[in-house]
Protein backbone atom coordinates (compact mmCIF):
# COMPACT_ATOMS: atom_id res chain seq x y z
CA UNK A 1 0.00 0.00 0.00
CA UNK A 2 1.09 3.00 -1.06
CA UNK A 3 2.27 5.23 1.88
CA UNK A 4 2.94 8.32 0.34
CA UNK A 5 -0.56 10.44 -0.56
CA UNK A 6 1.69 11.99 -3.79
CA UNK A 7 2.65 8.68 -4.99
CA UNK A 8 -1.14 7.75 -4.69
CA UNK A 9 -2.64 9.88 -6.37
CA UNK A 10 -0.03 8.99 -9.35
CA UNK A 11 -1.15 6.08 -9.22
CA UNK A 12 -4.67 7.01 -9.16
CA UNK A 13 -4.05 8.76 -11.94
CA UNK A 14 -2.07 6.51 -13.96
CA UNK A 15 -5.06 3.70 -13.39
CA UNK A 16 -7.35 5.77 -14.62
CA UNK A 17 -5.75 6.68 -17.86
CA UNK A 18 -5.82 2.74 -18.39
CA UNK A 19 -9.42 2.54 -17.28
CA UNK A 20 -10.53 5.32 -19.57
CA UNK A 21 -8.60 3.91 -22.57
CA UNK A 22 -6.27 6.88 -22.59
CA UNK A 23 -3.32 4.24 -23.03
CA UNK A 24 -2.78 0.75 -23.09
CA UNK A 25 -0.18 -1.92 -22.67
CA UNK A 26 2.51 -0.32 -24.56
CA UNK A 27 2.78 1.88 -22.04
CA UNK A 28 3.40 -0.51 -19.38
CA UNK A 29 6.68 -1.71 -21.66
CA UNK A 30 8.02 1.87 -21.65
CA UNK A 31 7.90 1.79 -17.81
CA UNK A 32 9.35 -1.64 -17.92
CA UNK A 33 12.59 -0.33 -20.16
CA UNK A 34 12.85 2.65 -17.46
CA UNK A 35 15.55 1.98 -14.91
CA UNK A 36 18.59 3.52 -12.79
CA UNK A 37 20.20 4.41 -16.51
CA UNK A 38 17.37 5.80 -17.92
CA UNK A 39 15.39 7.19 -14.83
CA UNK A 40 12.98 9.13 -17.16
CA UNK A 41 12.75 7.21 -19.78
CA UNK A 42 8.92 7.16 -20.02
CA UNK A 43 8.92 11.06 -20.30
CA UNK A 44 11.77 11.72 -22.73
CA UNK A 45 9.95 9.46 -25.36
CA UNK A 46 6.63 10.56 -24.86
CA UNK A 47 8.27 14.16 -24.84
CA UNK A 48 9.58 12.99 -28.36
CA UNK A 49 6.82 11.39 -29.44
CA UNK A 50 4.02 14.53 -29.08
CA UNK A 51 7.72 17.02 -30.67
CA UNK A 52 7.62 14.58 -33.69
CA UNK A 53 4.47 14.10 -34.37
CA UNK A 54 3.15 17.73 -33.78
CA UNK A 55 5.34 17.93 -37.50
CA UNK A 56 3.15 14.93 -39.01
CA UNK A 57 0.01 16.87 -37.36
CA UNK A 58 0.71 19.75 -39.45
CA UNK A 59 1.76 18.13 -43.04
CA UNK A 60 -1.81 16.04 -42.76
CA UNK A 61 -3.54 19.69 -42.08
CA UNK A 62 -1.54 21.11 -45.02
CA UNK A 63 -2.21 17.71 -47.20
CA UNK A 64 -6.18 17.87 -46.22
CA UNK A 65 -6.17 21.76 -48.01
CA UNK A 66 -4.69 20.74 -50.95
CA UNK A 67 -6.84 19.77 -53.97
CA UNK A 68 -7.07 17.65 -55.25
CA UNK A 69 -6.51 15.02 -52.40
CA UNK A 70 -4.16 12.82 -52.07
CA UNK A 71 -5.20 9.49 -50.02
CA UNK A 72 -1.81 7.96 -50.78
CA UNK A 73 0.04 10.42 -49.70
CA UNK A 74 -2.30 11.58 -46.52
CA UNK A 75 -2.48 7.23 -45.94
CA UNK A 76 1.71 7.36 -45.73
CA UNK A 77 1.57 9.99 -42.89
CA UNK A 78 -0.78 8.49 -41.42
CA UNK A 79 0.48 5.14 -41.05
CA UNK A 80 4.13 7.04 -39.80
CA UNK A 81 1.82 8.93 -36.90
CA UNK A 82 0.05 5.61 -35.99
CA UNK A 83 3.28 3.36 -35.37
CA UNK A 84 4.70 6.18 -32.76
CA UNK A 85 1.62 6.88 -31.55
CA UNK A 86 1.48 2.79 -31.10
CA UNK A 87 4.72 2.59 -29.49
CA UNK A 88 3.78 5.10 -26.53
CA UNK A 89 0.18 3.33 -26.16
CA UNK A 90 -1.61 6.05 -27.05
CA UNK A 91 -4.78 3.91 -27.29
CA UNK A 92 -7.23 6.25 -28.86
CA UNK A 93 -5.24 8.27 -30.79
CA UNK A 94 -3.97 4.71 -32.44
CA UNK A 95 -8.00 4.23 -33.22
CA UNK A 96 -8.69 7.65 -34.94
CA UNK A 97 -5.73 6.91 -36.93
CA UNK A 98 -6.96 3.13 -37.65
CA UNK A 99 -10.31 5.17 -38.59
CA UNK A 100 -8.31 7.80 -40.92
CA UNK A 101 -6.60 5.39 -42.76
CA UNK A 102 -9.83 3.48 -43.53
CA UNK A 103 -11.35 6.62 -45.06
CA UNK A 104 -8.10 7.18 -47.11
CA UNK A 105 -8.97 3.51 -48.26
CA UNK A 106 -12.41 3.98 -49.80
CA UNK A 107 -11.73 7.40 -50.79
CA UNK A 108 -13.63 9.47 -47.95
CA UNK A 109 -12.73 12.80 -48.30
CA UNK A 110 -15.47 14.02 -45.50
CA UNK A 111 -14.99 10.88 -43.17
CA UNK A 112 -10.90 11.75 -43.23
CA UNK A 113 -12.01 15.24 -42.00
CA UNK A 114 -14.25 14.43 -39.74
CA UNK A 115 -11.92 11.58 -37.98
CA UNK A 116 -8.76 14.06 -37.58
CA UNK A 117 -10.90 16.52 -36.07
CA UNK A 118 -11.48 13.90 -33.46
CA UNK A 119 -8.24 13.10 -33.49
CA UNK A 120 -6.68 16.15 -32.67
CA UNK A 121 -8.81 16.28 -29.70
CA UNK A 122 -7.83 12.93 -28.67
CA UNK A 123 -4.19 13.76 -28.91
CA UNK A 124 -4.29 16.82 -27.42
CA UNK A 125 -6.01 15.26 -24.20
CA UNK A 126 -3.76 12.65 -23.86
CA UNK A 127 -1.09 15.39 -24.15
CA UNK A 128 -2.63 17.02 -21.03
CA UNK A 129 -3.23 14.81 -19.21
CA UNK A 130 0.36 12.81 -19.60
CA UNK A 131 1.91 16.45 -18.55
CA UNK A 132 -0.24 16.39 -15.49
CA UNK A 133 1.24 12.81 -14.44
CA UNK A 134 5.01 13.85 -14.77
CA UNK A 135 5.01 16.78 -13.50
CA UNK A 136 2.71 14.93 -10.11
CA UNK A 137 5.59 12.61 -10.49
CA UNK A 138 8.43 15.03 -10.37
CA UNK A 139 6.74 16.25 -7.45
CA UNK A 140 5.94 13.01 -5.54
CA UNK A 141 9.97 12.28 -6.04
CA UNK A 142 11.70 9.20 -6.99
CA UNK A 143 9.87 5.87 -5.40
CA UNK A 144 11.14 3.59 -2.38
CA UNK A 145 12.44 0.26 -3.37
CA UNK A 146 9.88 -2.00 -1.86
CA UNK A 147 11.97 -3.81 1.51
CA UNK A 148 10.51 -7.60 0.89
CA UNK A 149 11.08 -10.49 3.67
CA UNK A 150 14.61 -12.11 3.59
CA UNK B 1 8.96 -14.10 13.03
CA UNK B 2 6.20 -11.58 12.32
CA UNK B 3 7.31 -8.35 10.34
CA UNK B 4 5.82 -5.32 10.74
CA UNK B 5 6.50 -3.66 7.54
CA UNK B 6 5.99 -6.47 4.97
CA UNK B 7 5.82 -5.60 1.38
CA UNK B 8 3.85 -7.86 -0.53
CA UNK B 9 4.35 -6.81 -4.22
CA UNK B 10 1.58 -6.94 -6.54
CA UNK B 11 3.16 -4.59 -8.96
CA UNK B 12 3.04 -6.30 -12.03
CA UNK B 13 6.50 -3.96 -12.98
CA UNK B 14 8.46 -6.06 -10.61
CA UNK B 15 7.57 -9.25 -11.96
CA UNK B 16 8.60 -8.15 -15.84
CA UNK B 17 11.67 -7.18 -14.44
CA UNK B 18 12.78 -10.15 -12.84
CA UNK B 19 11.63 -11.97 -16.30
CA UNK B 20 13.75 -9.77 -18.07
CA UNK B 21 16.48 -10.48 -15.89
CA UNK B 22 16.15 -13.98 -16.40
CA UNK B 23 15.73 -13.93 -19.96
CA UNK B 24 18.77 -11.28 -20.40
CA UNK B 25 20.91 -14.00 -18.67
CA UNK B 26 19.50 -17.00 -20.93
CA UNK B 27 20.43 -14.45 -23.79
CA UNK B 28 24.25 -14.12 -22.47
CA UNK B 29 24.61 -17.46 -22.21
CA UNK B 30 23.41 -18.66 -25.32
CA UNK B 31 26.12 -16.05 -26.59
CA UNK B 32 28.61 -17.58 -24.15
CA UNK B 33 28.26 -20.88 -25.72
CA UNK B 34 27.88 -19.97 -29.31
CA UNK B 35 30.54 -17.68 -29.86
CA UNK B 36 32.92 -18.41 -27.62
CA UNK B 37 33.39 -22.00 -28.17
CA UNK B 38 34.29 -22.03 -31.83
CA UNK B 39 36.79 -20.98 -33.87
CA UNK B 40 37.14 -17.72 -35.23
CA UNK B 41 37.23 -18.39 -38.69
CA UNK B 42 38.46 -15.28 -40.03
CA UNK B 43 37.60 -12.76 -38.02
CA UNK B 44 39.83 -11.27 -34.91
CA UNK B 45 39.91 -13.61 -32.16
CA UNK B 46 39.99 -10.47 -29.65
CA UNK B 47 36.97 -9.37 -30.63
CA UNK B 48 34.96 -11.73 -28.49
CA UNK B 49 37.19 -10.71 -25.35
CA UNK B 50 36.62 -7.54 -26.08
CA UNK B 51 32.67 -7.89 -27.15
CA UNK B 52 30.46 -6.91 -23.87
CA UNK B 53 27.58 -8.22 -25.69
CA UNK B 54 25.34 -9.00 -28.62
CA UNK B 55 26.01 -6.95 -31.12
CA UNK B 56 23.32 -5.59 -32.86
CA UNK B 57 22.35 -3.03 -35.88
CA UNK B 58 18.91 -1.42 -35.47
CA UNK B 59 17.63 0.03 -38.68
CA UNK B 60 14.39 2.13 -38.08
CA UNK B 61 13.65 5.56 -39.48
CA UNK B 62 11.11 6.17 -36.77
CA UNK B 63 13.46 8.01 -34.05
CA UNK B 64 10.92 7.24 -30.87
CA UNK B 65 10.51 3.32 -32.95
CA UNK B 66 14.15 3.30 -32.51
CA UNK B 67 14.81 4.84 -29.07
CA UNK B 68 11.76 2.13 -27.74
CA UNK B 69 13.60 -1.03 -29.77
CA UNK B 70 17.30 0.39 -28.94
CA UNK B 71 16.72 0.60 -24.75
CA UNK B 72 14.52 -2.72 -25.32
CA UNK B 73 17.81 -4.38 -26.47
CA UNK B 74 20.22 -3.03 -24.60
CA UNK B 75 17.79 -4.50 -21.23
CA UNK B 76 18.38 -7.64 -22.73
CA UNK B 77 22.16 -6.90 -22.73
CA UNK B 78 23.03 -6.06 -26.49
CA UNK B 79 25.44 -3.54 -27.73
CA UNK B 80 23.25 -1.55 -30.46
CA UNK B 81 24.09 0.53 -33.28
CA UNK B 82 21.18 2.50 -34.87
CA UNK B 83 20.51 4.30 -38.05
CA UNK B 84 17.80 5.77 -39.32
CA UNK B 85 18.44 4.79 -43.22
CA UNK B 86 18.23 1.51 -45.08
CA UNK B 87 21.88 3.32 -46.19
CA UNK B 88 23.55 4.11 -43.35
CA UNK B 89 22.97 0.34 -42.72
CA UNK B 90 24.36 -1.03 -45.73
CA UNK B 91 27.37 1.01 -45.50
CA UNK B 92 27.89 0.00 -41.42
CA UNK B 93 28.33 -3.27 -42.84
CA UNK B 94 30.87 -2.15 -45.18
CA UNK B 95 33.15 -1.46 -42.43
CA UNK B 96 35.02 -4.87 -41.59
CA UNK B 97 35.24 -4.24 -37.98
CA UNK B 98 31.69 -3.73 -37.37
CA UNK B 99 30.63 -7.67 -37.13
CA UNK B 100 27.32 -7.07 -36.21
CA UNK B 101 25.27 -10.83 -35.31
CA UNK B 102 21.67 -9.40 -35.44
CA UNK B 103 20.04 -7.29 -37.68
CA UNK B 104 16.65 -5.73 -36.34
CA UNK B 105 15.27 -4.71 -39.36
CA UNK B 106 12.13 -2.43 -39.91
CA UNK B 107 10.38 -2.98 -43.31
CA UNK B 108 8.53 0.12 -43.75
CA UNK B 109 10.85 2.30 -44.39
CA UNK B 110 11.25 4.94 -47.55
CA UNK B 111 14.05 5.12 -50.06
CA UNK B 112 14.42 1.58 -49.32
CA UNK B 113 12.74 -0.75 -47.86
CA UNK B 114 13.30 -3.21 -45.20
CA UNK B 115 13.06 -6.12 -48.23
CA UNK B 116 15.88 -4.26 -50.17
CA UNK B 117 18.02 -3.88 -47.58
CA UNK B 118 17.68 -7.42 -46.01
CA UNK B 119 18.31 -8.80 -49.44
CA UNK B 120 21.59 -7.01 -49.78
CA UNK B 121 22.56 -7.80 -46.52
CA UNK B 122 22.21 -11.06 -47.79
CA UNK B 123 24.30 -11.08 -50.86
CA UNK B 124 26.77 -8.85 -48.53
CA UNK B 125 27.18 -11.77 -45.91
CA UNK B 126 26.05 -15.25 -47.93
CA UNK B 127 27.13 -16.93 -44.44
CA UNK B 128 24.28 -17.50 -41.74
CA UNK B 129 25.58 -13.97 -40.03
CA UNK B 130 24.44 -11.70 -39.09
CA UNK B 131 20.63 -12.99 -38.55
CA UNK B 132 17.86 -10.50 -39.74
CA UNK B 133 14.81 -9.98 -37.47
CA UNK B 134 12.24 -8.32 -38.88
CA UNK B 135 9.45 -5.28 -37.87
CA UNK B 136 6.43 -5.13 -38.89
CA UNK B 137 3.13 -3.79 -38.58
CA UNK B 138 1.76 -5.69 -40.79
CA UNK B 139 -0.36 -8.62 -40.17
CA UNK B 140 -0.30 -10.39 -44.03
CA UNK B 141 0.67 -13.58 -44.49
CA UNK B 142 2.20 -12.90 -47.35
CA UNK B 143 4.73 -10.29 -45.38
CA UNK B 144 6.01 -13.76 -43.16
CA UNK B 145 6.76 -15.62 -46.77
CA UNK B 146 8.36 -13.14 -48.15
CA UNK B 147 10.46 -12.63 -45.17
CA UNK B 148 11.61 -16.54 -45.18
CA UNK B 149 12.33 -16.02 -48.92
CA UNK B 150 14.88 -13.46 -48.41
CA UNK B 151 16.11 -14.94 -45.77
CA UNK B 152 15.44 -13.11 -42.30
CA UNK B 153 15.34 -15.33 -39.18
CA UNK B 154 12.90 -14.18 -37.65
CA UNK B 155 9.37 -11.58 -38.13
CA UNK B 156 8.09 -9.57 -35.26
CA UNK B 157 4.63 -7.61 -34.85
CA UNK B 158 4.85 -4.04 -34.26
CA UNK B 159 4.54 -2.68 -31.61
CA UNK B 160 7.76 -5.28 -30.19
CA UNK B 161 6.96 -6.50 -26.62
CA UNK B 162 9.91 -6.89 -24.20
CA UNK B 163 9.05 -10.82 -23.91
CA UNK B 164 8.58 -10.93 -27.63
CA UNK B 165 11.68 -9.17 -28.66
CA UNK B 166 13.61 -11.71 -25.54
CA UNK B 167 12.45 -15.36 -27.21
CA UNK B 168 12.53 -14.40 -30.82
CA UNK B 169 16.45 -13.77 -30.08
CA UNK B 170 16.77 -16.65 -28.05
CA UNK B 171 15.24 -18.89 -29.98
CA UNK B 172 17.59 -17.92 -33.65
CA UNK B 173 20.27 -18.07 -31.24
CA UNK B 174 20.02 -21.09 -30.32
CA UNK B 175 19.18 -22.42 -33.96
CA UNK B 176 21.93 -20.90 -35.51
CA UNK B 177 24.52 -22.51 -37.06
CA UNK B 178 28.04 -21.70 -35.59
CA UNK B 179 30.45 -19.67 -37.51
Amino acid sequence: MERNPLRRQLQMMRKSFFDQGYLDDQFVQLEELQDEANPNFVEEVVTLYYRDSSRLILSIEQALERKPFDFNKLDAYMHQFKGSSSSIGAKKVKAESTLFREYCKSGNKEGCMRCFQQLKKEYATLRKKLEAYFQLARQAGPMETACRPK
Amino acid sequence: MIQENVWISTNSLDFAQSMTLLLRFQIQSYIQRTMYSHGTSGEQSNYYSRSRGLRVLLVDDDEINRMVTKKMLEKLGCEVTAVSTGFECLSAFSHAENSFRVVVLDLHMPEIYGFEVATRIRKFRSCNWPLIIALTASTEDNVQKRCVQIGMNAVLQKPVLLQAMAAELQRILHRAKPL
